[in-house]
């Protein structure tokens, strides 16, 4: 029988030690091929260039030195067995390794060619059990995550079909209803609702899982997403006399992040933080800013239900975690939302965490980025390490003729963005990233390097494009306002950066005032139309 | 006024009879389809004034009826909304793409779906207006 050659990578930068191993593996039974490197750099691009069967490693080289040594060789190649040669001192450092994933260690002082011929041969099959396994351990998943996928997809069948039915009995299309039958129908849909929420979590847990969830981060104000949580779940706090509170910060800064997703956790956090507490108790909203971390905006929700206990603290984000002692046992959910809420923030680089003394209530606590302005800004508004002379923030916005918009208005919009782009200088005038719908008015900013004079040409050529936007028209009305922006006069004392700063501190003071007026006029017709 | 006639295409036949008895309490007609072929054919002898259409179809599926409404000129301005079942993060996006007026998770709110049946009804009958000011 033929025996495959063993490639032999051997890092070692005693010249004695290394002549001792050779003769070893030379000795043994099976044919071997021994490549021997005296330093981790020339190891790692060995193992680059001519992959190994096996790689012998001393743990101390001239260029690297201990656990950072294996280290640095598995996560270079993490598919290739290692097996440590330790010298008598660093044994107890050799079986971290083995912890750590290293196949096997061999004390150099008693070395002989038949344990090291074992060792390397163990070492090679057990790296390959491993990698089978870990390659079976991904197509289960996959087949776990279509399998559920496809569950959830089969299960809105029939349920759609159930939905129909009642609301067609509940809504009197099939003749009238006795209000106690309409109370068992509306018993029949709160448990419809429940489930079609089920299968929506078990979903996005699934995507979540297999890393398919997405964000469309956008520069988002914080207490508008506040403000519609609040208001959803007003109905449900009412009926079970639970007090809503909200606690704002007045000057919160924007942040970056998707807010049809900030707000699926928030309302998750406050169902929950409702759902526990009990009637004359209180919910609080709140979103502030922290000294210590001046890039981040921390919002809570606090409750004064019966807390939850340490063990529970520790699992309480991990997927299908369920409280033992929940009061509504039967009617406790698939124990997917705050797995979800997690994954979420997760995407937008956030944390979140839950502090709580049994009997206190609970905090639950998550933070999202500040958007920076400054940072966008600082491109555009210098020119050769000074601030350039004067800005305008031209404002463009686009309200729908109808409500909700006709047609596909995300589409309407994204266009006309787009063209929008097409007609600002890449060097000196910045388009913000969207800012968020308020109300239906999309609003998109440009700060530009002009005076007000000059910045005619830019508002004409805009408006020009824009109105060959086919049927742009028939979906919305177009205003274009430009504003300067007044910077406070600073001496030569102020450094380039806090200049920039104080640009942007202007420009976010203006786009606010957009929004504030925005949202009162989106509230006013609202109250128009009822 | 003539009631406008909305033609729905789904393969449940429990769906398509409860959505056309609160179609008509909408003061909609109605014309059914139970499959991707018959939709168009349907389409074409009904003359429907918007089509309510699931994706998953037996003979030609949702995108297939998409793309012939859209390269026959007589249908090519019916407003669809899709009505599915599907995924939207992977389905919304392409039937939007392939001429949806709009697309609805099953099972969707019927006050929402109705809302938007009537403001793509609306937008289909209108002319453009000039550019207000």
């Amino acid at each position: 029988m033929t025996q495959t050659t063993t490639k032999v990578l051997l890092i070692e930068d005693n010249p004695g030690d290394a002549d001792l191993v050779r003769l070893r593996l030379v000795e043994g039974q099976s044919p071997v091929k021994v490549n021997c490197v005296s330093r981790l750099s020339d190891g790692l691009a060995s193992l680059t260039s001519d992959t190994p069967s096996v790689v012998l490693l001393d743990l101390n080289l001239p260029d690297s030195r201990g656990a950072e040594t294996f280290r640095r060789v598995m996560e270079h190649s993490p598919n290739v067995p290692v097996v440590i040669l330790s010298g008598q001192d660093d044994e107890a450092l050799a079986m971290r390794a083995v912890h750590s994933g290293v196949q096997d260690y061999l004390a150099k002082s008693n070395l002989s060619s038949k344990h090291l011929e074992r060792a390397i041969r163990y070492a090679v099959e057990r790296q390959a059990l491993l990698r089978s396994l870990e390659i079976a351990q991904k197509q289960q998943l996959e087949f776990k995550n279509q399998f559920l996928s496809h569950v959830s997809h089969e299960l809105r069948t029939p349920l759609t079909c159930i939905h129909q039915y009642v609301t067609l009995l509940l809504d009197g299309i099939s003749g009238p209803v006795t209000p106690d039958q309409a109370d068992h129908l509306k018993t029949v849909l709160k448990s419809v609702n429940q489930l079609h929420a089920m299968i929506r979590d078990l979903l996005e847990a699934t995507r979540a899982e297999s890393g398919k969830m997405r964000i469309e981060p956008r520069c988002v104000a914080l207490g508008e997403l506040v403000q519609q949580a609040v208001a959803m779940l007003r109905p449900t706090a009412n009926e079970k006399n639970v007090g809503l509170e909200i606690g704002m910060d007045q000057r919160l800064p924007l942040v970056h992040a998707d807010p049809d997703r900030v707000l699926e956790v928030m309302i998750n956090l406050m169902d929950n933080a409702i759902k526990f507490t009990p009637p004359d108790g209180g919910v609080m909203l709140q979103a502030s800013m922290v000294d210590a971390d001046p890039s981040s905006v921390y919002v809570s929700i606090s409750d004064t239900g019966r807390g939850i206990g340490p063990e529970a603290k520790a699992l309480i984000f991990e997927r299908l975690y369920q409280d033992p002692e929940s009061v509504d046992n039967n009617r406790s959910g698939l124990g997917l939302g705050l797995f979800i809420c997690r994954e979420i923030i997760r995407l937008h680089e956030g944390r979140i965490w839950v502090s709580s003394e049994p009997g206190q209530g609970s905090t639950f606590t998550f933070t999202l980025p500040v958007y920076s302005l400054a940072k966008l800004l600082a491109p555009v508004v210098t020119y050769q390490d000074s601030l350039r002379p004067s800005f305008v923030l031209v404002r463009i916005e686009l309200t729908p003729l109808t409500n909700p918009p006709r047609g596909n208005w995300k589409e309407t919009w994204q266009q006309c963005l787009e063209v929008v782009r097409r007609c600002v200088y890449l060097d000196k005038d910045l388009l913000l990233p969207p800012m968020g719908t308020s109300g239906t008015t999309e609003t998109f900013f440009i700060v530009a390097s002009t005076d007000l004079q000059s910045s005619g040409i830019m508002t004409t050529r805009i408006r020009e494009q824009l109105e060959r936007v086919p049927d742009l028209k028939t979906k919305c009305t177009l205003t274009i306002t430009t504003v300067p922006v007044e910077i406070p006069s600073a001496g030569e004392a102020v450094a380039l950066p806090e200049r920039v700063q104080s640009v942007a501190d202007c420009v976010t003071r203006m786009i606010m005032a957009t929004r504030e007026r925005q949202q009162l006029s989106a509230g006013k017709s609202r109250r128009d139309s009822n | 006024m003539r009631r406008p006639k909305i033609l729905v295409v789904d393969d449940d036949p429990d769906l398509v009879r409860a959505l056309r008895l609160r179609l008509r309490a909408n003061n909609f007609e109605v014309a059914t389809a139970t499959d991707g072929y018959s939709a168009i054919a349907t389409a074409q002898k009904e003359r429907p004034a918007l089509i309510i259409l699931d994706l998953g179809l037996p003979v030609g599926d949702g995108f297939v009826v998409l793309d012939r409404l859209q390269n026959n000129d007589a249908l090519a301005g019916v407003p669809v909304i899709v009505l599915s079942a599907r995924d939207p993060q992977s389905n919304e996006e392409r039937a939007l793409k392939a001429g949806a007026a709009a697309f609805f998770q099953k099972p969707a709110d019927n006050d929402e779906l109705m809302n938007v049946i009537r403001v793509s009804l609306g937008a289909a009958n209108e002319q453009p207006a000039p550019w207000p000011s």
